[in-house]
């Protein structure tokens, strides 16, 4: 549970004055089950191929969809820590990674409009991600793993300091 | 061209007002030959389809009908352009736009049926462009880019070209927070095309009007008010330049390439079969230098209160208008080839242009080629001010310094494991209005974002810069060719300007001016 990446990147992607807000860990729980949902099947059918055909070398396909299934269940709760917001007078922080590390700034006044989404394994875990959009396509500013009211705050929120710093292009 | 059962272009004013809609619009047509225009070019597709499936085809059918071959043909032929330019007919019927103070109105479509609304003062350009047939008719497409990315511009095609000059200068001049006079009368109005009718009679005598053309009555409702803004060119490309250009291009390199390889083939196989395979290369290559050619030509750029006029083309004529204020990001860019003309190509970012990667080759250029005193005039244009105390240093260190040159923060030495070629050429500089992004080693690139037009800003560092204590800075700028990213910084510089570059851009958006610019300093 400790915090991640080294100590000289944190003049980077932490600056000192800022009190970020980390996501909902069900994020970490909804990915997984995504992940399950395709891997079990993989797992079950590799199992069942190896047990019928008896060879040692077959073993090897079950056994490489579980291990890619450990290395997930250890990297997807990471990633969710590493996940985490701010929000500032003017502008919304959105940082993530791990091993790549990305710090977005946006400034309330560039938002055209936010999205708020929420997919079928999200709502069974309460979720919703959180989307802004702004004039640039290549703006990735959204946030996984919000719980629905958290959502709905947010997107308010913006949505009304959007309006107060108003901008064209 | 058929004339017989059209109106002559030359005629009196086709294009009218039509009756005050049921929502006080005035409502106006586009030409009525735009459906011969635009089914001439459907009847094309259309044929060149039925030649490309219908080969062998046509030979069986030829078998099958045997001398009523050609009265066939000729009957699908004629049912074909009929049944085009009935169309065509019916949707310039169903197609009309109005233009109000504050937003131009279009509806059309027969079966699926579109209203479009476009508010003015969100105007990114305006463009007239007219096709090669339309230009030898005296016709043009008035185009509105609004920032809705594909698909959004407004096009009005056609227009008569006095009409679609003097409704871009209507429509400039409102979206600029200029305002109609109250009560337009013919005599007070400045432009060139005034029809002397009756003010006050908005609705023509219904006796007077053909049922399908609606011929002209007494003036539009939305009259032209307005004198188009006075222009003063600032550059033009010479044909020679242009030219000499394209030789020393990439495009032209594989176009000899090519060339070479399929003669090659031929000598040494002794028949012709095999260079088919080197054809569809060789006819992009060739089709690239065209498009280059047709796009560049007769290049002028002219300013005017109502910004940057663009005109280019040469069978296809374009004249863009982009706004003060509209130009999001500027890259200056220089080839290979280029370096020893020192000639350099100004791209730029206007929301809306290059949406479409065909566009963005012609409509997102400030110069297309570029003398080094040409590309710091079209850097002027759009951003007058450098906030620098010698413009001209910090422009010279910026096309081909390195290192810390003319100010520039550079790249740590560090960063030469990643890029072992570029690394010394890498550098940003800030300055009181501008962030400068300089990269490219043998391809030069100088990218420049005005802080009032950033979108948004990102750092970001994988495991390998993390190791060398580097990180790439990226601005999101709107879709177009200019996406400046300053790659291999220290992580020192990148907080920093992760830091102020959001205050800066804040700053600067509350000082810069209204998005009606011509509403500056009286509201």
């Amino acid at each position: 549970m400790t915090s991640s990446g080294p100590v000289s990147t944190d003049a980077l992607f932490q600056p000192a004055d800022i009190v970020w807000t980390p996501v909902s860990p069900r994020l970490a729980a909804a990915r997984l089950t995504v992940a399950a949902i395709v891997l079990v099947p993989l797992l079950v059918a590799g199992v069942v191929w190896a047990v019928l055909t008896g060879a040692a070398a077959v073993w090897t396909a079950p056994a490489a969809v579980l291990a890619v299934g450990v290395w997930l269940g250890w990297l997807v709760p990471r990633q969710v820590r590493a996940v985490g917001y701010a929000e500032r007078a003017d502008d919304l922080l959105i940082r993530r990674g791990i091993m790549f590390k990305t710090l977005v700034v946006v400034p309330y006044g560039r938002m055209q409009y936010v999205d708020v989404n929420a997919g079928p394994v999200d709502r069974s875990f309460g979720i919703a991600a959180v989307q802004l959009h702004t004039a640039a396509p290549n703006t990735d500013a959204s946030i996984h793993g919000l719980r629905p009211e958290e959502a709905a705050r947010l997107r308010d929120r913006l949505a009304s300091r959007g309006e107060a710093r108003l901008a064209g292009l | 061209m058929s004339t017989a059962e059209t109106p002559s272009v030359a005629g009196p004013a086709p294009v009218t007002a039509e009756a005050v809609g049921e929502d006080a619009y005035a409502w106006r047509r586009v030409h009525p030959i735009t459906p011969l225009l635009r089914g001439w070019k459907a009847l094309v597709a259309v044929l060149a389809i039925f030649a490309a499936q219908a080969g062998d085809n046509v030979r069986n059918l030829a078998h099958v009908l045997g001398g009523r071959t050609w009265l066939a043909l000729v009957g699908v032929l004629v049912l074909v352009t009929v049944v085009t330019l009935v169309y065509s007919a019916f949707a310039w019927r169903a197609m009309r736009f109005a233009v109000t103070d504050e937003a131009v109105h279009l509806r059309q479509g027969i079966v699926f049926r579109q209203q479009r609304q476009a508010r003015l003062d969100r105007l990114q350009a305006v463009d007239v462009v007219q096709p090669l047939l339309a230009r030898l008719v005296g016709l043009s497409e008035l185009r509105l880019e609004v920032a809705g990315g594909h698909g959004s511009a407004v096009s009005l095609s056609f227009l008569r070209e006095d009409e679609a000059d003097a409704l871009r200068a209507e429509l400039l001049a409102l979206a600029a927070g200029l305002r109609r006079p109250s009560a337009p009368q013919p005599s007070a109005v400045p432009g060139a095309q005034t029809v002397p009718t009756a003010p006050g009679s908005p609705l023509p005598p219904s006796s007077a009007q053909p049922a399908v053309f609606p011929m002209p009555g007494p003036a539009p409702v939305s009259a032209p008010a307005f004198a188009p803004a006075p222009e003063q060119q600032v550059y033009e490309l010479p044909m020679p330049r242009l030219l000499g250009s394209i030789l020393l291009s990439g495009g032209t390199v594989w176009l000899v390439l090519g060339v070479v390889a399929i003669t090659v083939t031929i000598v040494v196989s002794e028949s012709i079969d095999a260079a088919f395979g080197v054809l569809p290369a060789v006819l992009g290559a060739v089709s690239w230098v065209w498009s280059r050619l047709n796009g560049a030509a007769t290049f002028r750029a002219a300013i005017s209160p109502d910004g940057i006029r663009l005109r280019h083309g040469l069978t296809e004529t374009r004249t863009q208008t982009v706004p003060p204020g509209r130009v999001q990001a500027v890259r200056l860019h220089q080839p290979l080839l280029w370096r020893s003309r020192d000639w350099w190509r100004v791209q730029i970012n206007v929301a809306g242009y290059g949406t479409e990667a065909k566009e963005r080759e012609n409509e997102a250029v400030l110069h297309p080629v570029a003398t080094r005193q040409e590309a710091m005039t079209a850097l002027w244009l759009v951003l007058p001010d450098l906030g620098v105390a010698d413009p001209q240093a910090v422009l010279d260190a910026a096309f081909t310094g390195r290192g810390d040159d003319g100010g520039f923060t550079p790249s740590p030495r560090a960063a030469r494991w990643v890029d072992p070629i570029g690394w010394r050429r890498r550098g940003v500089l800030v300055t009181d209005r501008a962030l400068l992004v300089r990269s490219g080693r043998w391809w030069r690139s100088v990218e420049v974002v005005p802080h009032e037009r950033t979108q948004s800003l990102a750092v970001r560092q994988g495991p390998i810069q993390r190791a060398l204590g580097v990180a790439t800075f990226v601005v999101h700028s709107t879709p177009g060719p200019v996406s400046p990213r300053a790659e291999h910084l220290t992580e020192q510089a990148a907080a920093a300007l992760m830091d102020e570059q959001a205050a800066r851009a804040r700053h600067a958006r509350q000082a810069a001016g209204p998005e009606q610019w011509m509403r500056r300093g009286t509201s």
